[in-house]
């Protein structure tokens, strides 16, 4: 008998392999459970946070700003009866140029306010600037809360009226009714819920949105521009309505 | 839920994916100019491990909020939103299917996917961002790529998102591949 320690007897290769994929196997899973823990953590908490963040919802309502004026009611009417009476206003050129439209006697607007109130838009009177706006267009929701928060704190003008028409709407676009939008941006223009054939659009020639029509008092055409502007052009709109002139430095159109 | 917490949900969950990208490219940058990359295998190894059930979760989410805003919030989706829905719905499939065979193999062809994808999506949301003017901007009904259905954060769109999800996924790919000059001990292919 030998007095040598024996050998630990090595195992065969069969096993090592088998030792070798349970080990991997053990390490695979930990390593999953670790990660699918972390993914679940950022998705939990995102969904926490997004919940939190948009539970504090904007409940005011009838609400008169500061400048005057009194917040659209939230209202649920998407689309508003219009009559249009008088000739339509010819479409805005889609390449610019000279508008046809300066001159033209705008129609009257007969329409609905988001709760169901009557409210015309004039032909004539007093100096007015209508504004179109879509729930659903980017450069109105930019557009908006700039007029909105100009009016609050300076005030509606006394000597021009504003008007403005929430038209193209659709509840397959987002940011859909315009009334929640609107009176969540605190807008206190008296607004018409545009019919769903657009009909106050098509009456004043709406060419893209955010839209403007500034009318003299004696309901001619102005001015028209569409697209973003910035407030020294929406006041500049407000005096050529005033003056019956279109303002020197024009607008974004 | 409402579409707006919707939105920012996602808008989260994409920005998550912006820290991990982030993450992902100093992995890979620290590995390459290490002095001893052979240093970071342990951790190459777990990142090789999870990158594929990784990936299949981000495609997942990203396939079912698209399809949550076209089908429950109605968002319309444009032509470009259709192309990147071509590149990143077939992955949430691919990827369960790679990442329960362990098929290290596919890398190539999901880079190559989101590749496209991540172009279409750079594009869309740079329009997004910057809307196209010519003299004026404004909204039609024929523009409609221009829409921001969602912007969170002033800069997180739909397509910013999709374009977070891709380059999360390509980076996932490229950890999942072995180190530069590495032994075969990292894995590379098919799990047997």
């Amino acid at each position: 008998m030998s007095n040598r320690p024996s050998k630990p007897k090595s195992p065969s290769p069969s096993a090592r392999v088998a030792e070798a994929k349970k080990a991997a196997g053990g390490n695979s899973r930990r390593t999953l459970w670790w990660v699918g823990g972390a993914v679940a953590i950022v998705i939990v908490g995102a969904l926490i946070v997004a919940i939190v963040a948009t539970g504090k919802s904007d409940t005011a309502s009838g609400v008169v700003i500061k400048g005057g004026g009194t917040v659209v009611p939230a209202g649920q009417l998407a689309f508003g009866d219009v009559i249009v009476t008088g000739p339509p206003l010819a479409p805005q050129p889609e390449n610019g140029g000279t508008d046809p439209a300066i001159g033209q006697t705008v129609p009257s607007v007969q329409g609905e306010q988001f709760n169901g109130a009557a409210l015309t838009i004039p032909a004539t009177g007093k100096p007015k600037v209508v504004m179109f706006v879509a729930h659903w267009c980017p450069h109105c929701q930019k557009e908006v809360p700039i007029v909105a928060q100009d009016l609050a704190a300076n005030g509606l003008p006394t000597d021009v009226d504003l008007f403005a028409v929430a038209t193209s709407t659709t509840d397959t676009r987002p940011n859909y009714p315009p009334a929640n939008w609107l009176h969540g941006e605190n807008w206190p223009v008296p607004t018409i819920a545009d019919n769903n054939k657009n009909a106050a659009a098509a009456a004043y020639g709406v060419g893209g949105f955010p839209f403007f029509v500034a009318v003299d008092a004696n309901g001619k055409v102005v001015d028209r521009t569409s697209g973003e502007i910035t407030l020294d052009q929406f006041h500049q709109l407000v005096e050529s309505a005033r003056t019956g002139q279109k303002a020197a430095t024009g607008t974004a159109g | 839920m409402s579409t707006t917490t919707a939105s920012l949900f996602f808008a989260i969950l994409a920005l998550a994916t912006v820290a991990g990208t982030v993450a992902l490219a100093a992995f890979l940058v620290v590995g390459r100019f290490s002095g001893d990359p052979a240093r970071l295998d342990p951790i190459r190894v777990d990142l090789a491990r999870a990158a594929l059930p990784v990936a299949w979760v981000v495609a997942l989410v990203t396939t079912l909020g698209s399809l949550y805003f076209s089908e429950v919030a109605h968002f319309v989706p444009c032509k470009l939103c259709w192309y990147q829905r071509i590149a990143m719905y077939p992955l949430a499939l691919l990827l369960a299917i790679a990442a329960w065979r362990r098929d290290l193999g596919i890398r190539v062809y999901v880079i190559a996917q989101c590749a496209v994808g991540v172009v279409i999506a750079a594009y869309h949301s740079f329009i997004q961002a910057f809307p196209p003017d010519s003299g004026t901007s404004f909204c039609t009904v024929d523009a409609p790529c221009t829409e921001r259905y969602v912007w969170q954060f002033g800069f997180v769109s739909l397509p910013f998102m999709a374009l977070c999800a891709f380059v999360f996924i390509i980076m996932l790919m490229l950890v999942a591949g072995p180190r530069r000059g590495a032994s075969a001990s990292a894995p590379t292919g098919a799990n047997s």
